[in-house]
């Protein structure tokens, strides 16, 4: 009822201001507030209001255009936020060339591309690069060694200044830049999962270092079962704990802190029994 | 037995404010990453070593593990922070056990946090459609303050009320316990790869996964070189993808072409 009362003496047309590469720079900064104002009923569209309402109040002058503005980015929202700048910055140009007009376009864009957004930066940017740069200075930190951690630092500092410039990219670039390269992109995804998959095959047999400390002695003779172990598959246990994990999480549907607690008290239990180490 | 002066228990709290903040969004660089918030609680305790091992122990458990569309997952970067603080007078394998549960509890605090917000960006939208737009901005700074306080909070009752727990436990804490905690350690890896290859194409592409893991358990291949070998195969499945879906777009404009004759 509330957004009647608004409509009723909107007039919905831009200023005609031209947006600024400050103005872009700003909201870029501004959007950092994104996850901060998670909630269960709009996610992230409290974060989108606040990032883009200086910009808007340029573009929109008159404060019951400037309110229904605001109201339309302040509707649910929610995917990888470094990506999702891009397509911020694009409906800012689409605003500040149509108005309210375009409020429905700038409404459809952003949900349109909310899923393939999260599915790419998600896997991309949230979880291989963590788990590939993770697994690198993890290792090199165990031993004391603050190298890997550096390198992973240095990448993160590049991703970070590249975020600070994809709002401006979005509004340059619009929506033509992002519905081609969608076309592009089931290969483009494909091909870093390839990558991902090879990595994360090296993972398992090099991350998880539990060994049997087993070892049977018939008089003199003493018989240890790892080293057997390694003859016929090196990395046989590190495999076979992995593939039961993903047994339960994908198959039997087990939640992940569920399978933390399980393998909590496996491991207490295989430890004291001197079967794992 | 573990004090902590003022000092450190006011800079401990802030340090997971801070990191918390940083986690979801302002200005997420370090994104709860345990490994740079082990070390960064290393300076602050002046034994960054430490801090470093203890923090790398448990980036190994985070690997593939991330909190998609507001999940809630462990909160490894204050389980670094607790490790930290008590490992160094301690050791790094005392720390860790202590560290781990209060991670695992701080699952619980995000949950309410999110609900919380909610409430504030309701009042926001409420002050925008009065007019108020100075107050919508200001009032969402109460939203990543909340999630601040779901860090802050339990490391600030870990290093204060905590003490007399964690001495009382670590002279009833028996020995297999440390130890089960220490093989946990070992096989949690496992869980977050597994959550990872969960949101993998894995079924389809299995093969790549055999390779990695070939080059690594038989030839002793580093990570580095593995990633290597897989951007070499990604981009020969890419040109090769990309050559199908023209020829794919070809034939069926011939067919198009072939129907109108």
């Amino acid at each position: 009822m509330e957004n009647e009362n608004i409509t009723a003496v909107a007039e919905g047309k831009p200023s005609g201001y031209k947006v600024t590469k400050k103005d872009l720079r700003n909201a870029n900064w501004r959007w950092l507030m994104s996850v901060c104002t998670f909630n269960y009923q709009t996610q992230q569209g409290a974060s989108v209001a606040y990032a883009l309402s200086p910009v808007l109040r340029k573009i929109y002058t008159n404060d019951e255009d400037y309110k229904q503005a605001l109201n339309n980015h302040f509707r649910y929202y929610n995917t990888q936020p470094w990506l999702a700048a891009i397509i911020l910055g694009a409906c800012v140009a689409m605003e500040e060339r149509d108005g309210l007009a375009a409020a429905d376009a700038v409404q459809d864009l952003k949900i349109g591309t909310m899923g393939p957004l999260a599915g790419v930066g998600d896997s991309l940017l949230m979880t291989m690069i963590p788990t590939i740069m993770g697994s690198i200075a993890a290792y090199m930190a165990i031993e004391g060694n603050p190298v890997g951690a550096g390198i992973w630092f240095a990448l993160i500092l590049a991703i970070f200044w590249v975020r600070m410039h994809a709002l401006e990219f979005g509004y340059k670039q619009g929506v033509k830049l992002v519905t081609d390269f969608s076309e592009k992109l089931p290969n483009l995804t494909a091909a870093a999962s390839v990558l991902g998959l090879t990595v994360v095959g090296c993972l398992i047999a090099s991350v998880i270092g539990v060994t049997c400390p087993i070892s049977f002695s018939f008089g003199d003779v003493a018989m240890e079962i790892q080293p057997l172990l390694d003859k016929i598959l090196p990395a046989m246990i590190p495999a076979a704990i992995t593939g039961s994990a993903y047994y339960l999480l994908t198959k039997k549907n087990a939640s992940m802190t569920a399978l933390i607690l399980v393998v909590i008290v496996l491991a207490m239990v295989a430890s004291a029994a001197g079967i794992l180490a | 037995m573990v004090n902590f002066t003022i000092l450190q228990v006011v800079l401990l709290t802030l340090l997971a404010f801070i990191k918390h903040v940083d986690y979801y969004g302002i200005p997420m660089i370090f994104v709860n990453y345990a490994v740079f918030w082990g070390l960064i609680t290393g300076v602050v305790m002046g034994d960054w070593k430490t801090g470093l091992v203890i923090g790398g122990t448990i980036q190994l458990m985070q690997l593939g593990v991330a909190g998609f569309g507001g999940s809630s997952i462990p909160d490894y970067g204050t389980m670094a922070i607790i490790a930290t603080a008590y490992g160094v007078t301690l050791g790094s394998d005392t720390g860790l056990a202590i560290g781990l549960p209060v991670g695992m509890l701080g699952i619980q605090l995000d949950v309410v946090a999110k609900i919380l917000n909610g409430f504030v960006v309701e009042k926001s939208q409420k002050f925008c459609n009065e007019g108020k737009f100075n107050q919508m901005n200001a009032i969402l700074w109460v939203c990543p303050a909340l999630f601040g306080l779901c860090a802050a909070l339990p490391v600030f009752v870990s290093v204060t009320l905590g003490q007399p727990a964690v001495n009382w436990l670590l002279e009833v804490m028996p020995q297999w316990f440390l130890s089960g905690l220490t093989l946990a350690g070992k096989m949690l890896p496992a869980v977050g790869i597994a959550m990872l290859l969960r949101y993998m194409p894995t079924a389809k592409y299995f093969q790549y996964l055999l390779a990695g893991f070939f080059l690594s358990a038989f030839l002793n291949v580093p990570i580095i070189g593995a990633a290597i070998v897989g951007v070499a195969l990604a981009i020969a499945f890419y040109q090769r993808a990309e050559r199908d879906t023209e020829l794919a777009a070809h034939a069926s404009a011939d067919a198009f072409i072939g129907e109108d004759e």
